[in-house]
């Protein structure tokens, strides 16, 4: 996620030349594709558990959330956008990343200031020990395995921090090829796609509190998007504390890249580093924006409730909310591309299997240690 | 993918964007549902 989000590298950073040029026409017809299968997904969900009752499936539909037809319904959009060859020209109104920030801005309306505020210390010490370890460890294995200095990186800070974002900052921040990070965003959202339903299941299957459950899937998956979808998947305090997690290390991407930035200047290349000023104005450029709007969002509704508004209104915003949610997950199928991680070879897949494992153990301690028995506070 | 060409950091002027975007769609719609301008029934 910025945050993460990012499920998509930033165009201008990863198209090739020679691929078909986006137009509005292209943008718009993209966009009644993306409305049209989100419209799928609503009607699946509202009519596949009833329509299935007592059948064999019946079970396992019924515990089958929007997220899953969302992201399925997605990847099959892909699959016949990609075999009719008109997926890049439509690709221009598949906006993951713009998708599920709004969606993050409106949940900021369901969770209720205190909860905010007391989750803030856990997580910002969950936050600053995970990516800790995390980046360590993945810089470590990567230099053990001889991948390049500036590979290894935009793989560390999207493994650690937050996903595709944190990749396309650090490859700024250390002047990465292109390629390098094509592959990269493309194995987040490689590992990304199964820990969305893997995570929750596991979550469930270990008998986890909601509140630590949420802060595992906050601190593990890569980018915001899965993140919220296996949120959503594990349950609504899962969900709120999984967001307030990832909010945290998203806001830590900006220290991240200040400082791959000035130990590339300094001790890598040699050169002179950037003034203390400019720095500052680095870390405002690389704060994500959107956790402003989550926290004001969040103030914006404790107020309205405190002051005797009705329920009803936060209850239409959390609709919304959802809108804009299964628009983002449909959008995440419709983006998949699986050509870089082929053409990556196997020591930077290797590498970020093995940091994503150490980061679900470590996170898992972490979750069960500073968020058991926490309780969130009710919205209202 | 590509020709190999180095990245530098302002070229995410895009993402810069959509982050305020979102902040602001988010909030405006806040707005207009607590303030009853969207009633609840229009929403999907």
């Amino acid at each position: 996620m910025a945050g993460d989000d990012a499920a998509r590298p930033a165009p201008q950073q990863t198209e090739t030349t020679d691929a078909p040029a986006r137009t509005t026409g292209g943008t718009i017809a993209g966009l009644v594709v993306l409305v049209g299968l989100a419209a799928l997904v609503r009607l699946l969900d509202q009519t596949l558990p009833a329509a299935t009752e007592g059948t064999a499936i019946g079970g396992l539909v019924s515990v089958i959330e929007y997220p899953v037809y969302a992201i399925i319904v997605g990847l099959l959009g892909n699959l016949v956008l990609t075999r009719l060859g008109v997926r890049d020209q439509l690709s221009g109104a598949f906006r993951t990343e713009f998708l599920i920030k709004t969606g993050l801005v409106l949940l900021g309306a369901s969770i209720n200031l205190a909860t905010i505020v007391s989750a803030a210390g856990p997580a910002i010490v969950q936050a600053v020990v995970l990516i800790s370890i995390v980046f360590g460890f993945t810089w470590w294995l990567g230099g053990r395995l001889g991948l390049d200095d500036k590979l290894c990186a935009v793989l560390a800070s999207a493994v650690s921090i937050c996903g595709v974002s944190a990749a396309i900052a650090a490859a700024g921040a250390v002047q990465a090829k292109k390629e390098q990070l094509a592959y990269t965003a493309s194995l987040v959202i490689l590992f990304a796609l199964p820990s969305i339903f893997l995570l929750p299941l596991i979550a469930s299957g270990l008998g986890l509190e909601q509140a630590v459950a949420g802060a595992w899937i906050g601190g593990n998956i890569d980018t915001t998007a899965a993140v919220t979808a296996a949120g959503a998947i594990a349950g609504e305090q899962a969900l709120q504390l999984a967001a307030i997690v990832k909010s945290t290390q998203n806001a830590l991407l900006g220290v991240v890249a200040v400082a791959l930035t000035a130990y590339f200047a300094i001790v890598v290349e040699r050169r002179e580093a950037a003034p203390a000023r400019s720095w500052g104005r680095d870390l405002w450029v690389r704060f994500p924006k959107f956790v402003l709007g989550f926290l004001a969002a969040s103030i914006i509704a404790t107020v309205f409730l405190a002051s005797g508004g009705s329920r009803g209104a936060i209850s239409a915003v959390n609709d919304l909310r959802t809108l804009f949610l299964i628009l983002a997950f449909v959008s995440i199928g419709l983006e998949f591309r699986l050509a870089p991680v082929r053409e990556a070879g196997w020591r930077p897949v290797g590498v970020f299997a093995a940091a994503t494992g150490v980061n679900l153990v470590v996170g898992l301690g972490l979750a069960a240690l500073l968020f058991t028995g926490f309780q969130p506070a009710a919205q209202g | 993918m590509s020709d190999g060409t180095p990245l530098s950091a302002p070229t995410r002027r895009w993402a810069l964007n959509e982050d305020w975007a979102a902040t602001i769609v988010g909030l405006v719609l806040l707005a207009l549902v607590l303030t009853g301008a969207i009633p609840g029934w229009l929403v999907p």
